[in-house]
């Protein structure tokens, strides 16, 4: 009995250091958001989702590089995203243990880590420069690069979390491997791929690094995708480094709106998760 | 080994064991097993932990052969045919030789498609013929009265001893003609156990049973045959009643009377 006091002093102590830890972390996260609504808020008109970005000393919106963003976003998960899918289906269902499956695991591992910097420049390598120009599906195609390893280890994270009992139980019936996965795997696991997906989505659509190499950057409304397009996080980089005011608060302005799409993206994607769990 | 009594004779065999031998691997899980399941009989495997009497119940719809590295070799002949085939389809067997399993393995889907699944599988049936197929399943697991008003719900929110029922519904929906129960009862209550037993009784009317068991009670209530495994080997084989009142080796009277296992 002599020891429960200091073990109480001991506790309380560890307890404070990591309340205190987790409320400095948070409050960087809190601040971050207080800057963006206090400087980006003010800009928030009607005209920044119906104006396009505008030269210099003139007013305008971000209509094009929204346009831009959610073009290339889309097509970056519509290749991405079924290419982790069948991937990860593969590493969990068909090549669990075998040197293949190993070999694509590490790599995609690699994959998942490597610095999306050296992904847009991968892409100006192999596109931009054989096409002697910079476009949009180069864009898109350096975002799905960022998407496949994030859908691939969701994706077999969450087969793998799938009873075999469960695919026993389909092939007991006289199902063949295919329907099983597709009809059981898919839908035990549907929710956390498709959270998966979602987080996916939350990462590329804030991501600059590889479009400067690849979709570079349009002043003018373009959806040509074989032409270079404009994106948010492009435009504020751009105008964010700039001298004129207007732009300043134009790059404010993006960065609250990108912040907010990628906080709802993550936010859903959370909920997802926890309601799947909890049946 | 036994001398078989005149009754078992009457009883024509749906499937014959002959000889079988199976590897996990290098190691041997089963020896030379030979034996007979009557048709519309219940068969009961009993055996302390390891004899290799799920093992011999995975083989009878080569549910093994989901997984690398394990092999059989013998015969086993379901009406003649032998299964162990490697040309044999896989998918046919599994449709006549059903499988309920110890944990209740009810798919992420409805109550309805739980059971509607297995029946798209093979048959092409109208709205209201499916229907139909549906209840008679539901009733013939005696599971129709507690879920006829909550088909639309998910199947995992059923008990364990509704789920394991459910799972008997599925598999006797698609008519198979032998019925592998892998100690269906082992997750459940003392209340479901008793209606899961008193089912499996039922099902013989119509189905070949073989159930694996660690509960010896268990055996002697459902099962017409037993099956004494030990080590891989099958060590006694015959009617229930002798096998339990008396058992003709040493080992088989240890097991039973509880001296080892």
């Amino acid at each position: 009995m002599t020891l429960y006091p200091a073990r109480r002093r001991r506790n309380a102590m560890w307890m404070t250091l990591s309340v205190a830890a987790a409320a400095f972390g948070l409050s960087w996260l809190l601040l971050i958001l207080g800057v963006l609504f206090w400087r980006g808020l003010g800009g928030l008109s009607l005209a920044v989702f119906t104006q396009m970005t505008p030269p210099p000393g003139s007013d305008g919106g971000l209509l094009n590089a929204i346009a831009g963003s959610l073009m290339m976003t889309v097509i970056g998960v519509a290749l991405g995203a079924p290419l982790g899918m069948l991937a990860g289906t593969y590493l969990a269902e068909y090549g669990r243990h075998s040197n293949l499956a190993f070999v694509v695991r590490f790599i995609n591992d690699i994959l998942l880590s490597a610095p999306s910097i050296v992904i847009g420049l991968f892409i100006y390598q192999v596109m931009v420069a054989p096409m002697g120009h910079f476009s949009g599906i180069a864009g898109a195609v350096s975002l799905a690069v960022l998407v496949v390893p994030v859908v691939v280890r969701t994706t077999e994270d969450m087969l793998n979390l799938v009873p075999n009992t469960l695919r026993e139980a389909g092939s007991a019936l006289g199902m063949p491997r295919s329907l099983v996965i597709q009809r059981i795997g898919y839908r035990a696991a549907r929710t956390g791929i498709l959270t998966g997906v979602l987080l996916a989505t939350a990462r590329i659509s804030g991501e600059t690094a590889p479009l400067l190499f690849t979709a570079l950057n349009n002043q003018f409304w373009s959806l040509n995708l074989n032409a270079p397009v404009s994106s948010l996080p492009a435009v504020i980089f751009q105008f964010a480094l700039s001298p004129y005011k207007e732009w300043q608060q134009l790059a404010w302005t993006g960065a609250l709106i990108i912040t907010l799409a990628v906080l709802t993206l993550s936010v859903s994607a959370r909920m997802l998760a926890a309601r799947g769990t909890l049946k | 080994m036994n001398a078989i009594p005149h009754a078992e004779i009457e009883a024509v065999a749906k499937l014959e064991i002959r000889n079988l031998d199976f590897y996990y691997g290098a190691s041997k899980a089963l020896k030379a097993i030979t034996l007979d399941l009557k048709a519309n009989k219940a068969t009961a495997f009993i055996g302390p932990s390891g004899c290799g009497k799920s093992t011999l119940l995975r083989v009878l719809n080569r549910m093994y052969d989901l997984y690398p590295n394990q092999r059989a070799e013998g015969e086993v002949l379901l009406d003649g045919e032998n299964i162990l085939d490697p040309d044999l389809d896989l998918n046919m067997l599994r449709a006549r030789v059903g499988m309920v399993f110890q944990k209740p393995t009810p798919f992420p889907m409805s109550i309805y498609d739980n059971i509607a699944f297995g029946i798209r599988l093979y048959e092409k049936l109208s709205k209201s013929e499916l229907d139909a197929r549906v209840e008679s399943s539901l009733r013939r697991s005696a599971l129709w009265e507690e879920v006829k008003d909550k088909l639309a719900s998910s199947g995992l929110g059923l008990s364990g001893g509704q789920q394991q029922r459910l799972c008997i519904a599925r598999s006797v929906a698609i008519s198979p003609e032998v019925i592998l129960f892998d100690e269906p009862c082992s997750a459940l209550d003392p209340i479901s156990t008793a209606k899961i037993e008193e089912l499996i009784d039922e099902l013989t009317e119509d189905y070949t049973i073989a159930i694996v068991t660690h509960n010896m009670q268990q055996a002697a209530r459902v099962s017409h045959y037993t099956a004494f495994m030990y080590l891989g080997e099958l060590i006694e084989f015959g009617d229930t009643d002798r096998v339990f009142t008396s058992p003709r080796e040493k080992r088989t009277q240890d097991y039973i009377t509880g001296r080892f296992g």
